[in-house]
C-alpha cells in the first residue's frame, strides 16, 4: 500500500534515548482517575473512583470494572475510550484460546497477550500507545494474581498496588497496610481505604467501583454491596 | 491481527493449503476419506415450562460404529443447548464457535444471550458456507422471550416449531411427535416422549444407536441428563480372553525411567516499590 | 482406494489401571508393495504423551513436525508441559483448520495427564473430530479388524504387563488379517514412572 510509505510510528527515540511518547501516556496515566488493586489469600480485589462531573449523569450504566472471561477482570487507569478497545480485545484473545485449548485461558497467558497488542501500537505505523494502564486480577491454578500493563507493553505482577493520580500515596499507604495473611473481604476493606486517602468529596457507592475474583470467579460488586463495606469505614 | 510484530497469532478461517494436492490425488484415483457423521437422531419439543432436547450417543464412520457414546447435545450458553446432526466434527465446531460468539454478545451486553440470535449466528454462518458445512442442528432454550425450539438446515435455512427432529432417525423419531405431542405437556410427560422419540430412532435407523440423552431447559436451570437411559445393556462377559503374560513374542525391549521433575521453590521477592 | 490405505497402518492405544499403552505396526509400503519395514507412526511428544498418526505417510510426518512445532511453542510459552487433553484439543483444531482440504491422517493420542497422572486416550476423525471413549481407541487401515480384537479382548482395570499382552495380540491378530499393515509392531506402555517400549515379534508376509 502506498499510504503505508509515510506511515511511521509516532514513537521514535529522543536523541537521549527515551521514547517521550510513552512518557506523555504514562503521563495520561497518572493524570487518570486512582485505581487499586490488591491480592489477598483466598481472592483479589480491584477497584477505582468513578467520579463523574455533573449529578445530572446517570451512575451505574457505564462501568470502568469489567470482567473478560469468567476467573478474569479488568479495571483501568488513564483514558476511558482506549480501555475498551483493550477490554475488547481481551475478552476476544479469551474466547480464542479457550477454543483451541478447551482450557480457561491462565491470567499470566492473557496478561501477556494483552501486553504484546500494547506493545504493538508503540511501534505500529500510524497509531499512538494506548493512554491507559490496566489492572488485571485473576484466579487460576488455585491462587489469585494480580498484573499491571503499562503503555510500553511492560507488565508487573504485584501483591498490591495502585495507579493513576495520587499513585504514589496510595502505594505508600499500601506499603504499611498489606500482610500476606490478608483475608478479601479486609482487602476489599483496604482497597477502599486507598481510595479514600486521594479521595475529594464525599465517597458514595455510586462513584466507586469495586470488583472481586476468588474461586467462584470474577464479579462487580453492586452499590447495594459497595455501600455494605463504605458502612464500616470511619 | 496476525501482524509482522506478533506473527504467533494464526490468521483466522479455514486454511486451504492442501485443496491443490488433493484434488490432484484425487483426479488420480485416490478419494477423498469420509469424515465421522453423526448419523443420529435429534429431537426437541417445547412443553409447559420450557423445552426437552434428546439425542441418541451413536457416531458412525461409513458403517462403522465410531463411537459408541458421543455427546450430541451441546452446550450453547447456560439458557440455551443444541443438537448437532451431520459431519461430527462440523457440528462441533460450529456449536461451540458460537458459544464463544455468544459469551462475548454476553460480556458486551450485560444481558443473557437470546435464543433467536444464537439461531441468526448459526444460521448466517452456516449460509455464509452455502451447505458445506454439514451441520443440521436443533437449538433450543429458554430466554426472557420464553422457551424457543428452531431446526437449523446445514444451508442456513431455519424454522421454529414446537417439535422437532434431525438426522437419519428423524422420520422414526417425528412419528412418535405427530401421535404424541400435544401444547402444554407436563415435564415428565414430555420427557417419556422424547425418550421414546429417540428409542424410536435408535431401533429402526442404523445409524442411530446406544444411549438417550435428554437436556431439560427451564428458566433458569438446566437439567442434562447424559445417557438418560440405556436402550441396549451390553451383555456381562462370562469369561476372560486375557492372555497370560509372556504370551507375545518380544524383539527388543527399552525401558525409559521418567524421572520425577525436581521443583527449585524460588524465594519470594520483596514487593519492588521503585517507581518504573 | 481411500488415500488413507495408500501406505498402510495400524493403530490402537488402551487405557489400563493407572497406565495406557499406544502400539503400532512397522510397514511402510507403497500400496502393496513394501517399502520398509522400521517406519515409526508413534512419536513422543513429552515423557508421558505420545501421538500415533496412521494415514497417508507423507502427512503423518508432516503433521508430526506441525504438531511439535505447536506443542515446543506451547510449553515455551505458558511454561509448563502441555497435558494429553489439551494437546489432542489442539490438534483437533489444527485439522478443522483445514476442513476443506485436510491432511490424510486419523491421530490417536495416548498419555497420562502430567500433574495427576490420569490416563487419557483420545483418536480422532480426519478433520478433528475429537472421540474420547474409556476404554480403547484404533486407527489404520486394520480398524475394522482392531475393532473386534479389542471389543472382546480389553477389559477394565489391566496392569501394566496384562495391558501390553492384551494390546500386542490385538494388533497383532488385527493386522494378520490386513495384507497392507504389520511386518513388525512396537509398543508403548505408559506408567508414571516409566515407559516401556518393546518391538515386537510377527508374521513378516
Amino acid at each position: 500500500m502506498s499510504s503505508e510509505r509515510y506511515s511511521f510510528s509516532l514513537t521514535t527515540f529522543s536523541p537521549s534515548g527515551k521514547l517521550v511518547q510513552i512518557e506523555y501516556a504514562l503521563a495520561a496515566v497518572a493524570a487518570g482517575a486512582p485505581s487499586v488493586g490488591i491480592k489477598a489469600s483466598n481472592g483479589v480485589v480491584i477497584a477505582t473512583e468513578n467520579k463523574h462531573k455533573s449529578i445530572l449523569y446517570d451512575e451505574h450504566s457505564v462501568h470502568k470494572v469489567e470482567m473478560i472471561t469468567k476467573h478474569i477482570g479488568m479495571v483501568y487507569s488513564g483514558m476511558g475510550p482506549d480501555y475498551r478497545l483493550l477490554v475488547k480485545q481481551a475478552r476476544k484473545m479469551a474466547q480464542q484460546y479457550y477454543l483451541v485449548y478447551k482450557e480457561p485461558i491462565p491470567t499470566v497467558q492473557l496478561v501477556q497477550r494483552v501486553a504484546t497488542v500494547m506493545q504493538e501500537y508503540t511501534q505500529s505505523g500510524g497509531v499512538r500507545p494506548f493512554g491507559v494502564s490496566l489492572l488485571i486480577c485473576g484466579w487460576d491454578n488455585n491462587r489469585p494474581y494480580l498484573f499491571q500493563c503499562d503503555p510500553s507493553g511492560a507488565y508487573f505482577a504485584w501483591k498490591a498496588t495502585a495507579m493513576g493520580k495520587n499513585y504514589v500515596n496510595g502505594k505508600t499507604f499500601l506499603e504499611k497496610r498489606y500482610s500476606e495473611e490478608l483475608e478479601l473481604d479486609d482487602a476489599v476493606h483496604t482497597a477502599i481505604l486507598t481510595l479514600k486517602e486521594s479521595f475529594e468529596g464525599q465517597m458514595t457507592a455510586d462513584n466507586i467501583e469495586v470488583g472481586i475474583c476468588d474461586p467462584q470467579g470474577f464479579r462487580r460488586f453492586d452499590p447495594s454491596t459497595v455501600k455494605d463495606f463504605l458502612a464500616n469505614i470511619p | 491481527m496476525s501482524y509482522v510484530l506478533c506473527p504467533e497469532i494464526p490468521e483466522p478461517g479455514f486454511s486451504f493449503e492442501n485443496c491443490k494436492r488433493n484434488a490432484l490425488l484425487e483426479s488420480k484415483g485416490f478419494t477423498t476419506p469420509k469424515a465421522i457423521k453423526t448419523g443420529t437422531t435429534i429431537v426437541g419439543i417445547v412443553y409447559k415450562d420450557g423445552v426437552i432436547l434428546g439425542a441418541d450417543t451413536r457416531a458412525t464412520e461409513d458403517t462403522t460404529v465410531a463411537d459408541k457414546n458421543c455427546e450430541k447435545i451441546h452446550f450453547l450458553a447456560p439458557n440455551m443447548y443444541c443438537c448437532g446432526a451431520g459431519t461430527a466434527a462440523d457440528t462441533e465446531m460450529t456449536t461451540q464457535m458460537v458459544a464463544a460468539q455468544l459469551e462475548l454478545h454476553k460480556l458486551y451486553t450485560n444481558r443473557e444471550a437470546r435464543v433467536a440470535t444464537a439461531n441468526q449466528l448459526l444460521k448466517q454462518y452456516l449460509f455464509s458456507y452455502q451447505g458445506y458445512i454439514g451441520a443440521a442442528l436443533i437449538l433450543g432454550g429458554v430466554d426472557i422471550e420464553g422457551p424457543h425450539l428452531h431446526m437449523i438446515y446445514p444451508h442456513g435455512s431455519s424454522v421454529d416449531l414446537p417439535y422437532a427432529t434431525m438426522g437419519s432417525g428423524s422420520l422414526a423419531a417425528i412419528s412418535v411427535f405427530e401421535l404424541g405431542w400435544k401444547p402444554e405437556m407436563g415435564e415428565e410427560e414430555g420427557i417419556q416422549l422424547v425418550r421414546n422419540a429417540i428409542a424410536a430412532g435408535i431401533f429402526n435407523d442404523l445409524g442411530s444407536g446406544s444411549n438417550v440423552d435428554v437436556c431439560i431447559i427451564r428458566k433458569g436451570v438446566v437439567d442434562y441428563r447424559r445417557t438418560y437411559d440405556e436402550a441396549n445393556k451390553k451383555g456381562v462377559r462370562q469369561g476372560s480372553y486375557k492372555f497370560p503374560r509372556g504370551a507375545t513374542a518380544v524383539l527388543s525391549t527399552k525401558v525409559v525411567d521418567v524421572e520425577e521433575v525436581s521443583v527449585t521453590p524460588v524465594e519470594a521477592e520483596r514487593m519492588d516499590v521503585a517507581a518504573f | 482406494m481411500s488415500i488413507l490405505a495408500y501406505n498402510g497402518g495400524a493403530m490402537v492405544a488402551m487405557k489400563g489401571e493407572n497406565c495406557v499403552a499406544i502400539a503400532a505396526d512397522r510397514r511402510f509400503g507403497i500400496q502393496a508393495q513394501t517399502v520398509a519395514t522400521n517406519f515409526e507412526k508413534v512419536f513422543e511428544m513429552g515423557p508421558h504423551l505420545f501421538v500415533g498418526l496412521p494415514g497417508l505417510a507423507t502427512d503423518t510426518q508432516t503433521v508430526m513436525e506441525k504438531l511439535r512445532f505447536r506443542k515446543n511453542l506451547y510449553e515455551l510459552k505458558e511454561n509448563r508441559r502441555i497435558s494429553p487433553k489439551v494437546f489432542a484439543a489442539m490438534i483437533s483444531n489444527m485439522l478443522y483448520e483445514k476442513r476443506f482440504g485436510p491432511f490424510f491422517v486419523e491421530p490417536v493420542v495416548a498419555g497420562l495427564a502430567p500433574d495427576t497422572f490420569e490416563p487419557y486416550i483420545c483418536n480422532m476423525d480426519l478433520i478433528g473430530c475429537l472421540n474420547e471413549p474409556s476404554d480403547f481407541v484404533v486407527g489404520g487401515t486394520a480398524s475394522a479388524q482392531l475393532y473386534g480384537m479389542c471389543e472382546s479382548l480389553w477389559e477394565p482395570n489391566l496392569a501394566p504387563d496384562d495391558l501390553f499382552e492384551t494390546i500386542s495380540q490385538a494388533l497383532i491378530n488385527a493386522f494378520d488379517r490386513d495384507a497392507i499393515s504389520g511386518w513388525g509392531a512396537t509398543v508403548y506402555i505408559v506408567e508414571k514412572d516409566k515407559v516401556t517400549i518393546r518391538n515386537l515379534k510377527t508374521r513378516m508376509d
